[in-house]
């Protein structure tokens, strides 16, 4: 019974503070370094297929920080069955790391046995939510632990939905138990690109019940905007933030660079601007919607998953 | 068919099949199901997605063969892998699995496939030569190897000598290992001239050693995966180079010999498992 497993972490996670995406070209500055950072959240699929060293690190990591395992090929929407060679690496890994918890998105990867290595939307319909609940249900008792389901950014909404995405997360959590985990980036990108109010987004979420928050830089493209990863984190976003800290309660923030990524410093100066945003009254009038400009980037980078092999080889002679 | 519209599978495969296949979905059907934007209709929504999905793992194919894409060029390098993908789609969850079937995707395709080995293009061979070097020192990177545990040393006897588990060899119609290797150095080296090379890849450290192999080295080594004995390697060159064993022995054997080298490069754990230390096997 997937209800089993309600109020393990969801209805009071703790509070995690301040955290940084574990990627590959800070894995020398952390084990040397071990900096003062709240805890670490590494992508699944980057560790659970690992007898190398990305293995060797999270483990490392793992008995000095705080992890949360996040994945990117769950495809909890999809209509492929789910891959239970999967789950049983991501419990593996689980079992060695000891999560804090697991999370990954609301959508759906690929189908057919095809994989877009992307984060596609799904239609918010009845017979949807159906669908996702039943997955979500089936993957707890694998797991035997909640799952944090994740907000999407997403560029288009299908004209057959009929269910507001917070309504749809609410209900999937009222449902199957699970967490939330709400990407204050994603809210912004999503309702920009829907033209919908994303402080209004956040006000019908869910919020108890989230137990993390994303934070992450975005590219605008004038008529639409891009979450790339790939910079600092957006005026805007920051004023939603402070929104959404309040209603979270404080639930554990991190925030995601993927692309053109700067130093372990860098990073950490970044996420750290979050406790400006912790206190003063939420003024929805900050958060705008400006007209931008600036050339596409690619969405939802992955390129960051594949290690710089050619950096860890060496010719000699025989 | 439900109430809200057509089912999620079918409407998934139709979005799946115009990922991977652009251009072919008529935009009435798209403005059927995708529904406008604040600032875009259906279809240029549609096309966010479309135009991602190429570049995004195009940007992990050519991480995947830096110096394919260097010998190539970014723009030839990325029409082959984009083909590629179309012929392919990515099937694993993992990006790891993005590239493992581009080697013989070059080799099954190339326009003069048909064509005597002697009237076929040399860069395509040597195309395809690098390509599988590459994917081997990729899958290298994070296959299971014997860090942490004890590599054999100069102590163990012949008959407990195994090949660690993070260790491959290959054979190659051009230097594509030199080759590699200078792209690595940060230089633009020419495409090689044909001539035969051996490879061995070995990981220890976490860092994976490419070792230039003669072609007695190559088929020592080539014996030793396959039957885990020393003798038996050693008969296997003796007979297929015909040369006297005890002249292979005795190279074997020698002071800095290829036994005392390939033991430091970490090619040997014991016989069992990797739990006997040094000394104990």
């Amino acid at each position: 019974m997937a209800d089993a497993h309600r109020g393990i972490e969801t209805t009071d996670p703790p509070k995690l503070g301040l955290g940084l995406g574990l990627r590959n070209v800070h894995f020398d500055h952390i084990l040397s370094e071990w900096p003062k950072v709240d805890w670490f959240e590494a992508i699944s699929e980057n560790f659970m297929d690992s007898g190398g060293r990305p293995r060797h690190v999270i483990r490392q990591v793992a008995e000095r920080y705080p992890v949360v395992l996040h994945g990117v090929s769950l495809s909890i929407g999809s209509s492929d069955p789910l891959n239970f060679s999967y789950l049983g690496k991501l419990k593996v890994l689980a079992e060695e790391v000891k999560p804090v918890w697991i999370s990954d998105h609301l959508c759906w990867t690929g189908v057919l046995g095809m994989n877009s290595h992307d984060l596609l939307p799904l239609p918010l319909t009845e017979e949807t939510l159906k669908h996702v609940i039943e997955r979500v249900r089936v993957v707890q008792d694998f797991l035997e632990r909640p799952l944090i389901v994740e907000n999407p950014s997403s560029y288009l909404t299908f004209a057959q939905s009929t269910i507001t995405e917070p309504d749809f997360l609410r209900r999937l959590s009222d449902e199957t138990g699970c967490g939330l985990l709400l990407d204050v980036n994603n809210v912004y990108v999503s309702c920009f690109n829907a033209g919908t109010d994303p402080a209004a987004y956040i006000e019908a979420f869910a919020c108890e019940r989230v137990a993390q928050m994303h934070l992450a830089g975005h590219q605008h493209c004038g008529t639409h905007i891009i979450d790339t990863h790939d910079q600092p984190v957006r005026a805007d976003v920051w004023e939603l933030y402070r929104l959404a800290w309040r209603q979270t309660n404080g639930a554990a923030t991190l925030l995601e660079w993927d692309g053109n990524i700067p130093s372990f410093a860098e990073c950490h100066a970044e996420v750290l601007k979050a406790k400006r945003y912790m206190h003063g009254r939420f003024d929805p009038g900050r958060v705008t919607m400006p007209a931008g400009e600036g050339p596409e980037a690619v969405s939802n980078p992955v390129d960051f998953l594949v290690p710089a092999v050619m950096g860890s080889t060496v010719l000699e002679e025989a | 068919m439900s109430a809200d519209g057509q089912p999620l599978e079918a409407l998934q495969g139709w979005m799946m099949n115009a990922l991977v296949f652009p251009g072919m979905t008529p935009r009435d059907e798209v403005e059927q199901v995708v529904a406008h934007s604040a600032r875009l209709n259906g279809d240029e929504c549609l096309a966010i997605y479309q135009r991602s999905y190429y570049l995004r793992i195009l940007k992990c194919m050519r991480e995947q063969f830096p110096a394919l894409c260097h010998a190539l060029g970014e723009e030839l390098f990325t029409d082959f892998a984009r083909e590629y993908l179309r012929a392919h789609p990515p099937e694993s969850y993992t990006l790891y699995d993005l590239g493992r079937r581009f080697p013989g995707y070059l080799a099954e395709t190339r326009p003069d496939r048909d064509a005597a080995a002697a009237h076929r293009e040399s860069w395509i061979d040597f195309m395809i030569d690098l390509a599988t070097f590459e994917r081997q020192v990729f899958v290298m990177f994070d296959a299971p190897g014997h860090e942490g545990k004890p590599f054999a040393g100069a102590g163990v006897a012949d008959n407990q000598l195994r090949l660690q588990p993070c260790f491959a060899l290959g054979a190659y119609q051009f230097p594509v290992a030199w080759y590699y290797h200078e792209v690595r150095k940060g230089n633009d080296p020419q495409f090689p001239p044909h001539e035969t090379s051996f490879v061995a890849l070995v990981r220890k450290d976490y860092l994976t050693r490419t070792l230039l192999l003669s072609q007695s080295h190559y088929i020592f080594l080539t014996a030793l995966a396959e039957s885990g004995s020393v003798e038996h390697a050693i008969s296997a060159v003796a007979r297929q180079l015909a040369v006297p064993p005890d002249d292979v022995r005795q190279s074997w054997w020698a002071q800095d010999g290829i036994r005392q080298r390939w033991i430091k490069a970490g090619f040997f754990i014991c016989a069992g498992s990797g739990q006997a230390s040094v000394s104990g096997c």
